[in-house]
């Protein structure tokens, strides 16, 4: 493969030419050979920087290829061959060429040697990536999507400014570990704050993910939030506020997930935990933990983009992704249901799934480091991840009570795409050695001793036992339907209402300060009238012998004055 | 066991006809009663090996499996009181949201009018 700088212009030039591929079979084969080609312009090369070239002083460098970048190159490439197969079926050629933008962006940002080429693609992820929600092409999704867009166009700016501030204070435009020490750092940070689900910033999440397309979502979920992941991997490993984030976004998605209706809402909110353990790992910094970070991702995003195919079939065949409106789907769809249980076994660490041998690292990098609290928050998330992933999502879709629905089986392409993320899920689980491989730093670590297999399975079943106890006492909430407020009310409700209330007292000043004034000019003007007008004393026609007389008057005045 | 229920498994998928009446009472509490052992076993698994904890507080017997079992208990209990204060009705955000257009497009909210989400 001849090298040619990035891999996210295979991707540039195959959107260009996808719309006018006609025949939609040879679309489709054309589709699925990007992510494969895309693989091929790195996947062999010897770590170093490409494409570097000086624009204006600054050292551009389009591709870095190093351990970090390589793991994040390769499960992004392997993430968009996986949606496209599963997207087969789509006939729309927005959706296609925004995927195809959307990926080869998150790639090209993954490999950014320096932070303006790096801007350029994360506006690039935005800028792609809402053409997946507007694709639903409802009233709904087009405001949904301009909050997403306003919010990640937000991040770029923010992220320019930083940019911007740190080319002055360093005179230097490389992406490498920054740290938070100046305002320049702290702005950087902050984009990749909000692009990463931070608590407070994290509703863009929740907000569009449910409201993209069924294709759109799976894809949505693999790109943006890891592209921030990795973006703090490799400019704040080690920043000590990381940790406590990432326990925080770790814990509070737990709550809303276990009461959110729309399940594939759910499973945004556990996407945001799950990325709370990647930022705890990122946080600690040590290379176990950073390990433990990439290691996590990558298993992450093959079984959370596993969950979301699983509940897109399902919503392909029913028309819903609301646990008040499924139940008893094991009976049409069994296959699915297996999918999906794996899914949910590896977003909750059961062991031979790829979870147990990701999310321990990180947790064994926090009790190393003797962050005590903070590995109880992540053993107390972990439980969390079973309620709302393990169990929640697969027990109220195929299980519970029938709802009735009686479809058939997912369609072939989407059946094959689950396969082969369950397989890869698996085969993870039960090969470690296959990702350890890769992973950036060289560390020594057995997931599989018999403590951890028997305390892992032992906080996992009697979490069941739990659930198990609660669903028969009738305990266990009940799923209805409603929508559950979040911190995006603040923005979505409160501060327009604070801004109309503003508008409001606006307007009542405006129209008591202008009633006021108006009626002084008015009487003003209407006193001039009546001393000038037509009508007025000043108006009428006096007698040639009175002036003379009044000017005698004040002759004799003047002289007077004078004298005096 | 795929014949209970008078022929109601026609139709379905051999897969699911293996599955089907998991879901009737009995093979639930069946079930419950299993995992329960397994519970037990575990529980009494820690016994039978050196542990090898990062914190003393690991080293109890069965720790992991009763921690499991109060946080789990307590996060439902804990949402469940989140739910009292943040739940709304579905049509809150509307029609700047699309919490209730594929019920809308399926017609069982007829009340409001929408577009059907493409797949």
């Amino acid at each position: 493969m001849p090298e040619i700088g990035t891999p996210a212009l295979v991707y540039m030039v195959a959107a260009l030419i996808v719309p006018f591929v006609r025949p939609a079979t040879l679309r489709q084969i054309l589709l699925l050979a990007v992510p494969v080609l895309g693989l091929l312009t790195f996947w062999q090369l010897p770590y170093g920087t490409y494409g570097t070239f000086n624009l204006m002083n600054m050292h551009i460098g389009l591709m870095r290829l190093d351990a970090l970048s390589y793991v994040f190159g390769l499960i992004f490439s392997l993430a968009a061959f996986l949606a496209l197969l599963y997207a087969w079926h789509v006939r729309d050629t927005v959706q296609q060429v925004a995927t195809l933008l959307y990926a080869g962006a998150g790639l090209g940002a993954v490999f950014a040697a320096d932070l303006v080429t790096l801007f350029v693609f994360w506006e690039g992820t935005a800028i792609a990536s809402v053409f997946l929600i507007w694709a639903r092409r409802t009233e709904g999704a087009y405001a949904t999507g301009m909050r997403y867009l306003i919010v990640q166009v937000g991040s770029g700016v923010i992220l320019l400014a930083g940019i911007v501030l740190f080319y002055r204070e360093t005179g230097s435009i490389a992406f490498s570990k920054m740290g938070l020490e100046s305002p320049a750092t702290w702005a950087i940070f902050l984009a990749f704050g909000i692009k990463c689900a931070f608590p407070l910033l994290h509703n863009w999440l929740q907000d569009a993910y449910p409201a993209a397309t069924i294709t759109g979502t799976v894809t949505l979920s693999a790109f943006t939030t890891k592209l921030a992941v990795y973006a703090l991997a490799r400019g704040y490993p080690g920043t000590e506020l990381l940790i406590y984030i990432g326990a925080t976004m770790t814990l509070f998605p737990v709550f809303f997930a276990a009461v959110e209706n729309n399940l594939r809402r759910v499973l945004a909110y556990s996407l945001n935990n799950q990325l709370g353990f990647m930022v705890v790992g990122v946080g600690i910094g040590t290379p176990l933990a950073l390990n433990g970070t990439v290691a996590h991702a990558f298993c992450h995003i093959l079984y959370k983009a596993l969950l979301f195919m699983s509940v897109g079939a399902v919503m392909y065949r029913t028309g819903t992704s609301k646990a008040s409106e499924l139940g008893g789907l094991y009976k049409s769809m069994p296959l699915t249901m297996i999918f999906c249980v794996v899914g949910a076994m590896s977003i909750s660490a059961f062991p031979l799934f790829s979870g147990f041998i990701s999310k321990s690292l990180i947790l064994s990098a926090s009790a190393d480091t003797g962050h005590f609290f903070v590995w109880l928050a992540l053993v107390v998330a972990s439980v969390g991840v079973l309620e709302h992933s393990g169990i929640k999502i697969p027990y109220f879709t195929f299980f519970a009570h029938d709802a009735g629905h009686r479809v058939k089986e997912a369609p072939f392409h989407m059946l094959l795409a689950m396969g082969i993320t369950a397989a890869l899920c698996i085969g993870l689980g039960v090969f470690p050695s296959l990702l350890y491989g890769i992973l950036p730093y060289a560390v020594d670590y057995t997931p599989y001793t018999v403590t951890h297999v028997v305390t892992q399975l032992q906080l996992l079943l009697f979490a069941g036992l739990a659930f198990a106890v609660l669903i028969r006492t009738g305990l266990y909430p009940a799923e209805i339907r409603s929508v559950n407020l979040d911190f995006d009310w603040t923005y979505r409700r409160l501060l327009p209402a604070a801004l109309s209330g503003v508008a409001y007292l606006v307007q009542g000043t405006w129209r008591f300060a202008s009633r006021i004034v108006m009626g002084r000019v008015d009487s003003l003007i209407a006193g001039v009238y009546r001393a000038h007008g037509p009508q007025g004393p000043l108006a009428r026609t006096w007698p040639t012998g009175s002036m003379v007389l009044w000017i005698a008057v004040l002759l004799g005045m003047t002289l007077v004055l004078a004298y005096i | 066991m795929t014949d209970q229920s008078n022929g109601k498994t026609e139709g379905m998928p051999p897969l699911a006809r293996l599955l089907s009446g998991i879901d009737k009472p009995r093979n639930v509490a069946r079930l419950f009663y299993l995992l329960l052992a397994v519970c037990v076993a575990l529980g009494l698994a820690d016994f039978f090996y050196s542990k090898h904890g990062y914190f003393a507080v690991e080293e109890f017997p069965a720790i992991y499996g009763l921690f499991g079992f109060v946080v789990y208990a307590a996060v439902i209990f804990l949402a469940k009181g989140l739910r009292l204060i943040i739940k709304r009705p579905e049509n809150y955000y509307e029609p700047f949201a699309i919490d209730t257009e594929d019920e809308r497009a399926a017609g069982s909210a007829p009340e409001a009018t929408g577009g059907k989400p493409n797949a």
